[in-house]
């Protein structure tokens, strides 16, 4: 989430510290930054905070705690908010499990019309663009303290006698909606929808995106304000067949307390009374959840604490933890019971009280411990059970190979294959092994030098109908191969490898060179002179044939050509060999054959 | 510039560096333990505190089988943890090197296969601090004396605290040091632990897991995950290497 932190300040009265230095602090006690900038953060909010901290407030409460400096301004630490209620707006909700809350909120009297300039630079410093002041100011409450909003233009829905009617209830199967940002999207039964009551026309998709019905533009002057709560799994996954992640999907799917809507709805029709005035009529508040949205009370001991983490906090040092996090607690019998706000949706056992006091006074200052011994002995056998034959191949030269599980043929056929050609999972090596060597065939006199018939061998898991087992495959047969048994006893062999050195996807060039030298010429001489003449996409010389005759012995040499950046040519080729043939010429002694 | 005759057949790398690591857990006392690739929903999912709804179960993310019930291909190494407890109960100090499988479009840094390593251990009074000791006594004793470790908070359905692990790591030879993040871990939740059939009132513990191609690629410099499963010696000969 883009966090603006002239936006974070107004939290606070003291002023908050640089970009680099905030960084800091909350990657090491909260959440990764993705990205900076001097008056802006890029915060990764992980999953189980997304409830709380997908919003200014939210993160400026986690930095009052990391940095013990006192939140000046928190809307939500206000008593609940109570609103007047209307008898002109009526909202019915099918399913009380997917939609846990809805508020809506009848205002009348507005002016539509640009925003005031302080709240388009606040919007704009948040990452979002401005619109109009109605929808600003719910972008704006939305960022600031992490509540959904929508806002419906009420002359655009129908009336039965004085009432409006907003239904929540889910899709019919083939029902259309087309979005404010245009994308006509055809509805399906799980999908939870806003409709009008009196016409039954679609108004929105819930807790993802509104629609074009009851757009809000410059004619809108009466309003009906949706604040509410729906089942994040429900909005997930709608949002996900309808391929449209906003702002208010992404907040819901993470479940935000079903108390957060009333904040939300007071802040921003309060906002809404400032910069484009009208009244509030009233609030219909249908909230079935209301008795699931009292947070936890947890229990957690001092003793609980230092013996999960092996630390040796002290109670001060866990309490003033508590008290930072402006959690309520009660001193009990060995330790605390603590009341979480009611935001922090996240906390719910013990270990998740451990896990704030961990962080907030860091792993850092938590001394390692070496484990003690181990009640039993470690136990490999049947892990070097299998690199015992892994040893016994690569002794034999052969060189292991590791292939793709999915296969075009197989018992098991999977439901959603990556590769649709290859929708099964494998029952045998044999077939990645054979198109393997002959790869490597190609590749041998590149790589192994001429002459050389590379060997290669697998040992992975293959899926027959009967259930899965480990294979050995082999390019070649091999007579004596060890099985796979338990044998605790092998110690496998260890390598050392080097830096890689990346192959050129180019094919390489091979070219034989034969010469004449004098008795007592040294093969490693004849090779050290085609090196030095050859240049610098000669990769390998292989000598493969030497004979002496009379006082003159004969070396022949295959050379590999290769380029990393292309494919050569004969003619650079024949370059290459004349400069190498001029060379060897020049010596006393010798003949290019 | 090569030409030299090659007697014994190359190690995969991914060999390699399970050796070194399954020796170095081995001297602190950890077993290796085995798991089917083919999982079931309860030991990928259930059991480890990741419910129906939750997103990583989702169809872009894992391979589901054509079956009824249908089975996974196992997106982590974590349900042999669940399948070793269950089997022999606690105490358990284990490692699970493995195959595991997304599904998620390939490049350069993302293949539908890749390895994990896994780490388990549950005790009577195993803390954060002895994961602290592992990792530290583990990264030093693979990477050199120098090598440093750092934990940050993090969140995973199966631990709780939860924390991402990054260890400092030169790249290459006389490289620039960079933290490099190379594990999640934790003290496993304790429905975890119940769910395996643990006693979480008498028994806790932590585990760590993390990918290999990914690290292997800052070590040895390898510019792309896909060359591990090619079944190309180009690759496999791609390395200076010894035995030792």
């Amino acid at each position: 989430m883009k966090v603006s932190i002239a936006q974070l300040q107004k939290y606070f009265d003291a002023p908050l510290p640089s970009a680099e230095e905030l960084d800091a602090v909350f990657t090491f006690h909260s959440f990764e930054i993705d990205a900076r900038a001097d008056d802006w953060l890029d915060i990764s909010v992980l999953p189980n905070r997304a409830a709380d901290c997908l919003s200014h407030r939210g993160i400026a409460r986690e930095l009052s705690a990391l940095l013990s400096v006192p939140v000046a301004r928190d809307p939500l630490r206000t008593p609940e908010p109570s609103f007047p209620k209307t008898s002109a707006l009526r909202v019915v909700v099918e399913d009380p499990k997917k939609c846990l809350r809805y508020m809506g909120a009848l205002m009348r009297g507005v002016k539509v019309g640009p925003s005031p300039d302080w709240l388009k630079e606040a919007l704009g410093a948040m990452g979002q663009q401005s619109i109009n002041n109605v929808v600003d100011a719910a972008n704006y409450v939305m960022l600031h303290i992490g509540q959904p909003l929508h806002i419906f233009d009420v002359n655009k829905l129908s009336r039965d006698g004085d009432a409006y009617k907003i239904v929540v209830r889910s899709a019919h199967e083939g029902e259309r909606l087309t979005t404010l940002s245009g994308e006509e999207l055809v509805l399906s039964e799980d999908m939870l929808l806003i409709a009008d009551g009196n016409s039954n026309t679609p108004l929105a998709l819930a807790g993802v995106k509104g629609g074009m019905a009851a757009l809000v533009d410059e004619t809108t002057t009466d309003l009906v304000i949706e604040a509410a709560s729906f089942d994040g799994p429900s909005v997930r996954r709608a949002a996900q067949s309808a391929k449209l992640f906003t702002d208010a999907s992404l907040r819901f799917q993470n479940e935000p307390s079903s108390a957060l809507a009333a904040y939300g709805m007071r802040e921003v029709v309060s906002l809404i009374a400032d910069i484009a005035g009208g009244e509030l009529e009233g609030v219909t508040d249908v909230y079935g959840a209301r008795a699931q949205a009292s947070p936890a009370r947890v229990r957690v001991s001092l003793e609980k604490i230092n013996g999960l983490l092996g630390s040796d906090f002290s109670h001060e040092q866990v309490q003033e933890v508590f008290t930072r996090l402006a959690f309520s607690f009660d001193e009990v019998q060995g330790g605390w019971e603590i009341t979480p706000p009611f935001e922090r949706t996240d906390i719910t056992i013990p270990e998740d009280l451990v896990e704030e006091v961990g962080r907030i006074i860091g792993y850092d200052t938590i001394s390692p411990k070496i484990l003690p011994e181990p009640s039993t002995p470690s136990d490999q056998a049947y892990f070097r059970g299998i690199e015992r034959v892994k040893d016994f191949l690569l002794a034999q030269g052969f060189t292991e190979i590791s292939t793709q599980t999915f296969a075009k043929d197989g018992d098991i056929i999977l439901a959603n294959p990556l590769d649709k050609t290859k929708p099964a999972l494998r029952t045998t090596l044999t077939t990645n092994m054979q198109d393997a060597l002959t790869r490597a065939r190609r590749y041998a006199p590149r790589v192994l030098g001429p002459n050389s018939a590379p060997k290669l061998f697998e040992i992975g898991t293959i899926f027959p109908g009967d259930g899965e087992r480990l294979a050995v495959e082999t390019t070649e047969p091999v007579s004596d191969i060890p099985k796979i048994i338990d044998d605790g006893a092998y110690v496998p062999k260890h390598f050392a490898l080097g830096r890689y050195t990346p192959f050129s996807i180019y094919p390489c060039m091979l070219r034989d060179i034969a010469v004449w030298t004098p008795e007592g010429t040294k093969s490693g001489e004849v090779e050290a002179l085609i090196a030095a003449s050859a240049g610098a996409l000669l990769v390998r010389a292989d000598l493969f044939d030497s004979f002496t005759k009379g006082t003159r012995v004969s070396y022949a040499f295959r050379l590999v050509f290769e380029s990393p950046k292309r494919t050569l040519t004969d003619e650079e080729i024949h370059i290459f060999m004349e400069k190498i043939t001029k060379a060897l010429g020049a010596r006393s002694g010798y003949e290019v054959r | 510039m090569q030409g030299r005759d090659i007697q014994t057949g190359r190690p995969h790398p991914i060999s390699v560096a399970v050796r070194d690591i399954a020796d170095i857990f081995g001297r602190m006392g950890f077993s290796v333990a085995h798991g089917p690739e083919l999982e079931d929903e309860w030991h990928n999912f259930d059991a480890l505190n990741i419910p129906a709804d939750h997103p990583a179960r989702d169809m872009q993310d894992t391979f589901w089988t054509k079956e009824t019930p249908p089975r996974v291909l196992r997106t982590h190494t974590s349900p042999v943890q669940i399948r070793y407890m269950e089997k022999y109960g606690a105490p358990a100090r284990i490692i699970v090197p493995g195959k595991v499988f997304r599904n998620e479009a390939t490049d350069a840094t993302h293949e539908a296969q890749f390895y994990q390593n896994e780490g388990l251990v549950v005790g009577e009074d195993i803390t954060f601090a002895h994961l602290k000791g592992t990792l530290d006594t583990f990264f030093r004793e693979y990477l050199g004396p120098a090598a440093r470790v750092r934990f940050r908070p993090s969140y995973f359905s199966f631990t709780e605290p939860s924390v991402e692990v990054d260890v400092w790591f030169a790249k290459g030879a006389g490289g620039k040091g960079a933290w490099l993040e190379v594990m999640g871990a934790g003290m496993v939740h304790p429905s975890v632990l119940k769910n395996a059939g643990i006693d979480a009132k008498k028994y806790q513990g932590f585990a760590f897991g993390g990918g290999l191609e990914r690290f292997l690629m800052v070590k040895y410099e390898i510019p792309d995950i896909r060359l591990f499963y090619s079944g190309d010696i180009r690759f496999l000969y791609g390395f200076d290497e010894k035995e030792i």
